[in-house]
């Protein structure tokens, strides 16, 4: 036995690395974000988003941050900045026609976020989907499918319930 | 032709002369001429279009980019004769336009606007009112919040910047109208025009989203407009053309609690 591994070395070492490194990228991309639906447009070919993507990554708070004080004390409405047309470009509905909420890791922000262990507010005021994704949830002849409905049931339980 | 002969002679007095204030004055000169050619031009320009189109693009047309400014002031009036005992329209209108879902909880569910019913005991006859924020000039929600967050934006509108609030609610205490609620829970499913979450103080916005979009009303008043009660009139207080200002002031209209000298924003008829 002794013997053998000594004259095999070489290809025990390298079937050891094999096996470490299949192990390595399973384990890589098992926690990598699945399936995040693509946004709807570039918002130009050159810079795809609103500003280049390097850029975006970094600073994208600083950037909804500026924009926030301008709107809510100066009613500046542009869309560049804004932070519905984040939303409204980024979060669009999975194959099955969900849009994934903040809490789950297929929405577009929580994918890093939680990635980078990174904590924020904004969702717990702001609306983490578009309007229509909202709206299809709160109007029941707007939606199609089972688990919609159920959804729905159990919202409208939890306004029926009145306290005297 | 007229402006062009009068350059003419100031140059020949220039000329005669050679003073350098008389200079200054032929430029002067030119720049009037150049000034009353541009207002002939945007009267002609303006007569060409009828007058209630003009008036509806000047109202409304805020580009995107341009903060508001204190050009307007926006307002509602509310005919009490007009408002219908048993009608909730406007309530409904804007619980769905901000999202204002029920959670089942009447004693703490936000409210934006409310309906009033005040009976007078001697006649008996019961006027009808909707209550909301009245959006005072002087509002005492602004004075007392510690952190900034309630504030009067430039055309009169009063806000509360969710951002800086603290839930502390002294703003509730000091509004006399009691148009302020509190979110005591966690909220899921808000409108992305209408953030609102735990722990902040909030009330009616006048749809800020609406007039920044150029709507020029609000949800309430579009409402109760649909149901041909036509109580509910929002315009711009500042503008005497608006359909606001003339019913002011052919009608007039009254504040409540007019003693505390706020200047609301929201003034009623029938009172």
């Amino acid at each position: 036995m002794r013997e053998f591994i000594v004259k095999n070395y070489i290809y025990i070492l390298l079937a050891v690395v094999l096996v470490c490194c299949v192990i390595g990228i399973t384990i890589v991309y098992a926690d990598s974000p699945a399936d995040i639906p693509p946004p709807k447009q570039k918002y130009n070919e050159e810079t795809v988003c609103v500003e280049p993507v390097e850029v975006m990554r970094k600073k994208h708070f600083d950037f909804v941050l500026d924009h926030r004080d301008k709107t809510v004390i100066d009613g500046i409405r542009t869309k560049k900045h804004s932070l519905i047309e984040c939303i409204d470009c980024h979060i669009t509905a999975s194959a099955e026609g969900e849009y994934a909420r903040y809490s789950q890791e297929t929405h577009f922000c929580a994918s890093c976020h939680q990635y980078a262990a990174v904590t924020i507010d904004c969702f717990q005021c702001h609306a983490d989907r578009p309007e229509e994704a909202i709206r299809k949830k709160m109007n029941p002849n707007q939606t199609v499918g089972r688990t919609q409905e159920q959804k729905i049931n159990s919202y409208l339980h939890l306004s029926s319930v009145k306290h005297h | 032709m007229r402006y062009k002969l009068d350059i003419d002679t100031n140059i020949d007095n220039v000329l005669n002369e050679s003073s350098a204030d008389i200079v200054y004055e032929v430029e002067q000169d030119i720049d009037h001429s150049k000034r009353n050619f541009l207002k002939g031009a945007a009267t002609v320009g303006g007569l060409s279009i009828a007058p209630g189109v003009m008036l509806y693009q000047t109202a409304s047309a805020k580009p995107n980019e341009q903060a508001v400014s204190n050009q307007q002031r926006w307002g509602m009036l509310i005919d009490t004769n007009l408002c219908q005992e048993d009608c909730d329209a406007c309530v409904t209108a804007c619980n769905e336009e901000n999202g204002l879902w029920d959670l089942g909880r009447p004693t703490t569910d936000a409210q934006w606007i409310r309906k009033l019913n005040i009976k007078d005991k001697q006649t008996g006859h019961v006027t009808s009112l909707p209550m909301m924020c009245q959006h005072c000039e002087h509002p005492p929600c602004v004075d007392v919040c510690p952190t900034g967050a309630s504030f009067k934006r430039a055309d009169g509108i009063v806000l509360v910047n969710a951002h800086t609030c603290i839930g502390c609610r002294y703003c509730m205490m000091a509004c006399p109208y009691k148009a302020r609620s509190f979110i005591h829970e966690p909220l899921v499913d808000q409108l992305p025009h209408a953030p609102r979450g735990k722990g902040c103080v909030e009330s009616c916005t006048l749809c800020v989203h609406k007039v920044d979009r150029g709507d020029n009303n609000t949800a309430c008043a579009e409402a109760c407009n649909k149901d041909g009660h036509k109580a509910l009139l929002f315009g711009d207080l500042n503008d005497p053309n608006s359909d606001i200002s003339k019913q002011l002031e052919k009608h007039g209209g009254v504040q409540i609690r007019a003693d505390l000298n706020l200047n609301t924003g929201v003034r009623y008829q029938g009172l």
